[in-house]
């Protein structure tokens, strides 16, 4: 009998929301391939170092191993490769990178999520006044 | 001491992972296994101190085993049905797939009904030499044809494959009962008839069912996530 009852769980590592966090939570959840492609531009990652990248861009909301989750249906989908590396002290790691047909991907995600984006910061600039306007990222 | 615990901890929560990717071929199992504890033991040596609540936040962060295992087995589900034309591998994977969501649900409805109508018609075609009399393609005076067994007698209910406006469309099961008089279209030539329907009732219901999984492997979103976040 918690006061959870009835109510939708939110996975575990999630915070447990209201309808705005349910609605920030499902933002965050669509855009999180497009973030996980982004952080591999020119580079190769191992999970927790796109993890780290997405931290900083605060873009995860749901369990970290829900990440390796997505790297697995990227990588089977042949958006991405993979090859593990024995790193040098402790643990093998699993370094990911973009192969073609990701890349044609993430610059046609990219292109949407520009316009989209920059369409509805037009929007929803007069709803915010000067101070929240200053405190928004970018 | 507190290390032995925090592996233990460590060793537990993989333990569970495993058991829940059974389902899984062994390198694949290996593979994601290998990748979390990788994960879950940098994110501890980097936290300093070890200590079972820090051992506990860490394991907190990657999310429930079982949780996570079942979305993994998911996947690996639909991807392998994605390729398939067995109808028995698609209903399966539907029927795993329903429980965890809304869209797994109409997947399943479809294909149990697509599946049921092929069914029906590839029946009355096996049995047609058997009961001439009681299997066909029956016209009512409500504008509704059934594929399917009538029993003769009036007033009756007809059982197969119904579809009119006054079966609502399309009904698999009984339909009735009506008053009569019922007419037989097809005679003889119900069972190659049934054969042709049933196969092209098949072949549609695999091609629909195909498209909505790959559309859901397709999704932007990660997935069963919030499907299995609201499920018991």
């Amino acid at each position: 009998m918690t006061r959870n009852d009835g109510a939708k769980k939110p996975p575990d590592g999630e915070k447990p929301a209201g309808q705005d966090g349910g609605w920030e939570a499902q933002l965050r959840r669509g855009s999180l391939e497009l973030a996980i492609l982004a952080s591999l531009w020119n580079r190769r990652l191992y999970g927790l170092e796109i993890l780290r990248a997405l931290e900083s861009t605060s873009a995860l909301g749901v369990a970290e191993g829900t990440l390796y989750l997505i790297l697995g249906r990227l990588k089977a989908e042949g958006l991405v490769d993979a090859e593990w590396v024995d790193a040098r002290s402790g643990h093998p790691r699993k370094y990911y990178w973009l192969s073609g047909p990701g890349r044609d991907r993430l610059r046609r995600m990219a292109l949407i999520w520009a316009e989209f984006s920059a369409n509805l910061d037009a929007l929803v600039e007069p709803v915010l006044d000067r101070k929240e306007r200053a405190r928004a990222p970018r | 001491m507190p290390h032995d615990d925090a592996t233990q901890a460590v060793e537990l929560y993989l333990s569970r992972l495993r058991k829940g990717l059974r389902g899984l071929p062994a390198p694949d199992r290996d593979d994601i296994v290998e990748e979390i504890r990788g994960h879950v033991l940098e994110r501890i040596e980097s936290g300093g101190t070890v200590t079972p609540q820090a051992v506990d936040t860490v394991l907190r962060a990657v999310g429930d085993p079982d949780q996570l295992a079942r979305q993994y087995g998911t996947d690996a589900m639909l991807r392998h049905a994605v390729a398939s034309r067995s109808p028995w591998l698609l209903l399966r994977t539907t029927a795993g797939w329903a429980r965890r969501g809304a869209a797994g649900l109409v997947a399943l409805l479809l294909a149990l009904a697509g599946y049921g109508s092929a069914l029906v018609c590839y029946a009355c075609a096996v049995a047609k030499p058997l009961f001439p009399s009681h299997l066909g393609m029956w016209v009512t005076p409500e504008r509704t044809v059934t594929i399917g067994y009538f029993s003769g007698r009036l007033p009756s209910e007809l059982m197969g494959l119904s579809v009119g406006p006054t079966a609502g469309l399309v009904v698999l099961g009984t339909f009735g009962p009506t008053q009569g008089p019922v007419r037989e279209l097809l005679g003889p030539w119900l069972t190659p008839a049934g054969v042709v329907a049933g196969f092209l009732l098949a072949l549609a219901t695999t091609w629909c069912v195909r498209r909505l999984i790959a559309r859901r492997l397709q999704g932007r979103r990660p997935g069963p996530l919030a499907a299995a976040a609201a499920a018991p």
